[in-house]
């Protein structure tokens, strides 16, 4: 999802986002929170750094989806990497911008409404942060939802297996001839 | 219970061996040295406008290469994996938005282009937009009457007629409109043998569905096209004021640049790549654009949703997605009057269910329990008639992408905020039990009062409002209108020899209806008459 600013969102956004925007990610590399060292293991884009951040909300996320799938929250992150990879690298890149802005206490707390990183929450914090991030009706928190969220149920439902538990009974067989 | 999960599925594909047809296939994956190619026509772009050109042109007699971004991909192939389809048949993998993140944008990537993806909706193009077309920006020779012959053409080549057979998510609107006495009627699809499937926007797996992958595609080889498939454009040729080529960037299976650059030298080029790909390689290009319209007035039919639970099941995930559709509220102000909208209904597949659901954790896995139940509507808003509707601009990164600029505005939400109400009336009048707009806000609502009052409270700010496009129109307007325009009515570009427009990009506004008739009707009349041209 694209998520660079315009002057609308300035607007909308107000001073403080605006300039968290323009600086976190250089903050979140002089932080060293921000590193190009290419994607996590068994990850086609999302790098360790996006992992540790986005495990712990996966698993509150789609926590009673994994368990009638047995899956775990690594299996729903993994295709929710899957779909960034149908993106352009542009795209990709402003998504990833906010993920470097997001490592930073201050943005998240401005994002989500919470300081503490989210691994640093159990499951029952975690559901009270979402909760929190779900109904602000800031441009920059309803974004992150889109960004993520939205993208991550989608990933996890349109997977075959996944789809059989919502009461879906498949799609028809297809024979090659 | 409706259950198709035992149901076979078999269909011969057209593709399956392209070199015992006699088609010239060449895959840019395996291009890896730089190389010149040269045709009469090249035609940038495989979907609506570009599959019916390329069929007329190389039926004149034109040497034709068609060149197509996406990996060919037929049949054999289509799944009905909504992972696998989604990733592959949708441009972004179904991850592209506007710039500022507000609207999703599902756009076709693929030999077809989106005709290979879409729901068949097969509509004429409304004569109030003709009309608007030729009153507003000088569009020429494009009348009700005068482009009937060219659509009753498409109409008999891709088998359109109104569909019968409805699912029960498009009973709900029937039933309801016949109830409230508003307007509907069947769509018109452009199938042929149609199983009723359901699964249209993965690719049709029974090759039922008329779209340019199994119908223009096909001609066009069998006359002596060429097609040339994982070959992005990269820029235009120029010479003066005369094109006389298109660069193009081979690109692997991850859709990264092999490194391979084909030249393809011809005196005509068309440009078929649909909204934000043609306005991009024209910036690309630095094509000539005296007054900047390059990439504006893009339009989206910003669309909104509507969720009903109802007692029964509606199994929304089966049939033909969209086969009736309603007019009550598309010119209910005038062509020029505040915003109109269209409604139909929506295919659910999990994993769309999934990204429309609210919220997350217990809530948003009560409600995808709920599918089975679920019916789904949609509402698009004709966006270009008003003054305070100017659509959006195509503009591109520092790394060439492109990417669509379009600010939600309050005229945008005004007319969402009318089309949750008309869609959520919709479904209690059909018996649904429960209603949700596509507004984050929202929760179900329990009946047609309760959701009156508590809409009428919902605050309407984008991103908080859900709203989608799935059909990207103008954004190279035609028409006489130099201060608007950049493409004559013929399709020709302004300021340069050799360049024509035959897609969904040169419409001054959106259609006011699903836009895929109006692209090959416009298309084959102005390949029509540069092949008349052509020939001297």
């Amino acid at each position: 999802m694209a998520l660079d600013m315009h002057r609308r969102d300035f607007l909308k956004t107000g001073l403080f986002g605006c300039a968290l925007l323009a600086t976190g990610s250089s903050l979140a590399l002089l932080s060293g929170c921000s590193s190009n060292d290419g994607p996590a293991e068994g990850y086609l884009h999302l790098r360790q750094k996006d992992v540790d951040l986005l495990l712990p909300l996966t698993g509150v996320v789609l926590a009673q989806a994994l368990k009638k799938s047995a899956a775990s929250a690594d299996t729903a992150l993994k295709a929710y990497d899957k779909v960034l990879d149908g993106a352009m690298p542009g795209t990709r890149a402003t998504l990833f911008q906010l993920f470097d802005l997001m490592q930073l206490g201050a943005a998240r707390w401005f994002i989500t409404g919470t300081w503490a990183h989210f691994n640093e929450q159990d499951s029952k914090t975690l559901t009270h942060t979402l909760q929190g991030w779900f109904t602000l009706d800031r441009t920059l928190s309803r974004m992150a939802w889109k960004g993520l969220v939205q993208p991550l149920m989608f990933a996890w439902f349109a997977q075959p297996q996944a789809g059989l538990t919502t009461g879906y009974p498949g799609p028809p067989q297809r024979v090659i001839s | 219970m409706q259950d198709l999960s035992t149901l076979k599925v078999q269909s011969k594909d057209p593709w399956k061996d392209p070199k015992a047809n006699g088609w010239e296939v060449i895959d840019g994956r395996q291009e890896l040295s730089d190389r010149t190619l040269e045709a009469d026509v090249v035609i940038i772009g495989s979907g609506a406008g570009g599959g019916v050109s390329a069929e007329i042109l190389s039926q004149k007699g034109f040497k034709v290469i068609l060149v197509e971004a996406a990996r060919l991909k037929s049949s054999d192939e289509f799944n009905l994996n909504e992972a696998e389809a989604y990733h592959d048949l949708y441009q972004e993998g179904g991850m592209r938005a506007t710039k500022d993140g507000t609207m999703s944008i599902m756009q076709g990537r693929a030999v077809g282009g989106t005709t290979v993806v879409n729901w068949t909706s097969s509509f004429r193009t409304p004569p109030q937009t003709l009309d608007f077309w030729r009153d507003e920006f000088g569009v020429q020779g494009m009348d009700e009457n005068t482009m009937a012959p060219w659509f009753a053409q498409i109409e008999q080549r891709l088998k359109v007629m109104k569909w019968v057979a409805h699912n029960r998510n498009n009973q709900i609107m029937l039933e309801a409109c016949q109830s409230l006495g508003w307007q509907s009627d069947a769509i018109p699809r452009n199938v042929s043998g149609c199983w009723n499937l359901g699964y249209c926007g993965m690719g049709c797996p029974t090759n039922a569905k008329q779209s340019m992958l199994v119908t223009t595609i096909p001609a066009a080889l069998d006359a002596g096209a060429t097609l040339l498939h994982s070959a992005q454009a990269d820029t235009l040729i120029i010479e003066g004021e005369k094109i006389t080529g298109v660069r193009i960037k081979t690109l692997d299976d991850n859709k990264i640049a092999t490194g391979a650059t084909l030249t393809l030298k011809a005196p005509t080029v068309i440009v078929s790549g649909g909204s934000i790909q043609s306005p991009a390689l024209l910036l690309r290009s630095n094509v000539p654009d005296p007054h900047e319209r390059v990439g504006k007035r893009t339009f989206t039919h910003p669309t909104s949703f509507a969720f009903g639970i109802f007692d029964k099941e509606i199994a929304p995930y089966y049939g033909a997605p969209q086969s009736i559709y309603c007019d009550e509220f598309s010119h209910r102000d005038g062509i020029a009057g505040q915003a109109g909208y269209k409604m139909e209904m929506m295919a659910l597949h999990p994993g769309m269910v999934g990204a429309f659901v609210a919220g997350f954790g217990q809530q948003a896995w009560d409600e995808i329990l709920q599918l089975p139940n679920m019916g789904g509507s949609i509402a698009m808003i004709r966006d270009g008639f008003h003054e305070q509707s100017q659509g959006g601009a195509v503009e591109l990164r520092d790394n060439g992408e492109p990417v669509l600029d379009y600010p939600i505005n309050d005229y945008v939400l005004e007319g969402t905020r009318r089309a949750h109400l008309s869609m959520v009336e919709m479904f209690f009048a059909s018996g649904a039990k429960k209603v949700r707009p596509s507004h984050s806000q929202a929760d179900y609502y329990n009946n047609w009062q309760e959701a009156q009052l508590k809409l009428a409270a919902l605050d309407y700010v984008p991103v908080a409002t859900g709203i989608g496009c799935a059909h990207v129109m103008g954004g190279l307007a035609m028409g006489a209108d130099d201060s608007r325009c950049v493409v004559n009515s013929d399709g020709s570009y302004k300021y340069l020899d050799g360049l024509y427009v035959m897609d969904g990009s040169v419409f001054p506004t959106s259609v006011g209806a699903n836009p895929q008739l109006s692209i090959y009707g416009v298309s084959a009349r102005n390949a029509s008459l540069l092949a008349d041209r052509l020939k001297g």
